[in-house]
């Protein structure tokens, strides 16, 4: 039993950049929620509000951020949670392949988004 | 009140099967009935010790799981109950003894010091895995309902199957290894002061997996190492004198995919624990040293 | 040993009462994080509406009669949304404060009072989701 460890482990990483994300997100989510609720209110929402806040370059950077570290703490905290629940074999290549596209399919239709309001000819 | 009817009745139509096969001898059949009239016997004066105790004011009320495969009455598992004649001081384990020697002497159970050293009486009271020789009847509520640890299997009344346990133990090579030793052949390899201080809670450890019973994770994922292996391989990484190239060692057996990530930190293995070993927090300290070496090694 | 019993099922979630404290943490941020990861998708669907409004005239986006525009303001009409916004604040809350609470148990600090940080997560949602109701559902009506 003391041979099954593999000397390639990269569980350590994604721990950590679970825990990174986290922090990241932590700042970024109370912005996100703070601006959209109580700054700007949800009865208020246009279209030419939205693209508005999306051509300056700072808030389009950090909103396809927090786009992709919420995808990656999201996504990899189910996969965890599978894991956790001792999730093995084929089942488990398979659940990792599905979560893995539908995160490519989720990033890329937010950047899609988001370029359509930024103006950017990309979507 | 159910004390071993169900045993009983098996045992003599055994026996009555067995006296037809076999021509009985005279002797057989005396010394059969003699059996029969000391169960009789028996049965009368646990019934009325029972009676005793049930109206006697200060008795406990034990409710006590039971299940035996090898006896067709008992494949199905069920409560018994017991009532003790409360003593001061008395504990889990008291209770339980006197049940076995007073009212049926097939409930099983593992104990061996009474002192909270061994580890071989974990069990789940009242709804919480504690040591039944360290507890103390006059803290818990009534009936005090007295399981095998979950998250095992049974094998006989309070009896779990210790093996997975002990093997998870024995995957973090829970020994003493180094090689740097000191000059002279004779020299003792000597421990610092603070160096031992800081291993001190991790070796008090008995084996009884009463955290391993606690822990969800464990429960979903048989290959956990699970917190007790774990303070076992903290233990060991944390002494200095094993030397870096070991530490290393014993961090990628720890990192391993069902190693320290699986935790998460419920502290469930740390409320459990029958010697107050800080379970979570060594978990945490071995998974910040794992994060640094590989930083480092990057 | 021949054969032994498996008690099934309640040995683990059948236990739910004998939780301890940090054992309920786990279940909230669990359940907390799989509803946020849920609606990040929703979220995305529905914001996606602004790829095709991009394509509208200038006059159309003007008078806010564009497909993004459209969706936002219907859906945020129903009440039952108000209501469900709430909720995602209140989920949303829970998973970061309990989610640093828990970033500080990884750095090992505060590991004696765990429970009490845990206890405090919760207070703290419901104080500010409860401060928040008038916001969220401010225009609603
Ligand atoms: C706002 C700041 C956030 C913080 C501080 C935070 C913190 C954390 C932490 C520390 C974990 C790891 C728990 C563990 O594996 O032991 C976690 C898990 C998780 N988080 Fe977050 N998180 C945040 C935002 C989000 C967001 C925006 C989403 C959705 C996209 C999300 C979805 C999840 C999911 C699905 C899990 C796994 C839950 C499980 O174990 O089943 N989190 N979070
Ligand atoms: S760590 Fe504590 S609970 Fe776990 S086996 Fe050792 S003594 Fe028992
Ligand atoms: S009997 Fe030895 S620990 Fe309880």
């Amino acid at each position: 039993m003391a041979e099954r460890y593999s000397s390639f482990s990269s569980g350590g990483n994604m721990w950590l950049l679970q825990r990174l994300t986290a922090a990241f997100l932590i700042v970024v989510l109370a912005f996100h929620f703070f601006l959209l609720h109580f700054v700007h209110h949800a009865d208020e929402v246009s279209f030419l509000m939205s693209a508005g806040r999306m051509e300056t370059l700072s808030y389009y950077s950090l909103m396809v951020l927090f786009l992709l570290t919420a995808t990656f703490h999201g996504v990899n905290g189910v996969y965890n949670a599978l894991i956790n629940q001792g999730l093995t074999g084929t089942k488990r290549t398979v659940v990792k392949w599905t979560l893995i596209v539908a995160s490519v399919v989720l990033i890329v239709q937010g950047i899609r988004t988001a370029n359509a309001w930024a103006g950017i000819g990309l979507f | 009140m159910s004390t071993q009817v169900p045993k009983q009745t098996d045992e003599s139509s055994e026996n009555a099967t067995d006296a037809e096969t076999t021509v009985p001898s005279k002797g057989d059949a005396r010394r059969e009935e003699k059996r029969r009239r000391a169960a009789e016997r028996r049965e009368e004066r646990q019934a009325e010790e029972a009676e005793r105790a049930a109206a006697a004011e200060d008795t406990v009320e034990l409710k006590v799981f039971r299940y035996d495969p090898e006896v067709e009455g008992k494949q199905e598992p069920r409560f018994d109950t017991f009532h003790v004649p409360f003593e001061k001081g008395m504990t889990v384990l008291d209770a339980l003894m006197y049940s076995r020697d007073t009212y049926d002497s097939s409930l099983t159970f593992r104990h061996s010091c009474r002192q909270a050293i061994c580890g071989s009486d974990a069990m789940f009271v009242n709804g919480t895995q504690h040591l039944a020789c360290k507890t103390q009847i006059s803290e818990l509520s009534e009936p005090i309902r007295v399981e095998p640890l979950p998250h095992a299997e049974v094998t006989k009344d309070l009896v779990v199957d210790m093996e997975h346990f002990y093997d998870q133990m024995h995957a973090v090579e829970p020994y003493f290894q180094t090689n740097e030793l000191p000059d002279g052949e004779l020299d003792e390899q000597r421990q610092t002061r603070e160096n031992r201080e800081k291993v001190k809670m991790s070796t008090r450890c008995i084996w009884c997996a009463a955290c391993m019973s606690s822990c969800n994770i464990a429960a979903g994922d048989n290959e956990y190492l699970g917190p007790a292996a774990i303070n076992k391989a903290y233990r060991f990484a944390m002494d200095e004198r094993e030397g870096e190239e070991i530490k290393q060692k014993r961090l990628e057996i720890i990192e391993q995919e069902h190693g320290v990530w699986r935790c998460q930190t419920q502290f469930s293995c740390t409320v459990v624990c029958p010697k107050d070993i800080p379970l979570t927090e060594h978990i945490q300290e071995l998974k910040r040293e794992a994060v640094k070496s590989n930083l480092k090694f990057w | 040993m021949s054969q032994s019993y498996n008690r099934g099922l309640i040995e683990d979630f059948g236990r739910w009462r004998e939780f301890s404290a940090g054992m309920w943490a786990w279940i909230f941020h669990k359940f907390t994080g799989w509803v946020l990861v849920g609606y990040l998708f929703t979220h995305i669907a529905v914001l996606s509406t602004a790829i095709p409004a991009a394509g509208a005239e200038e006059a159309v986006l003007q008078a806010g009669d564009d497909v993004y525009t459209q969706t936002i303001v219907t859906l945020e009409e129903l009440l039952l949304v108000r209501i469900l916004e709430v909720g995602l604040l209140a989920v949303a809350v829970f998973h970061m404060l309990n989610g640093t609470r828990l970033l500080l148990v990884d750095l090992g600090i505060g590991l004696e009072s765990q429970d009490k940080s845990f206890y405090a997560s919760l207070v703290l949602t419901g104080a500010i989701t409860v401060a928040s109701v008038p916001t969220f559902i401010a225009g609603a009506f």
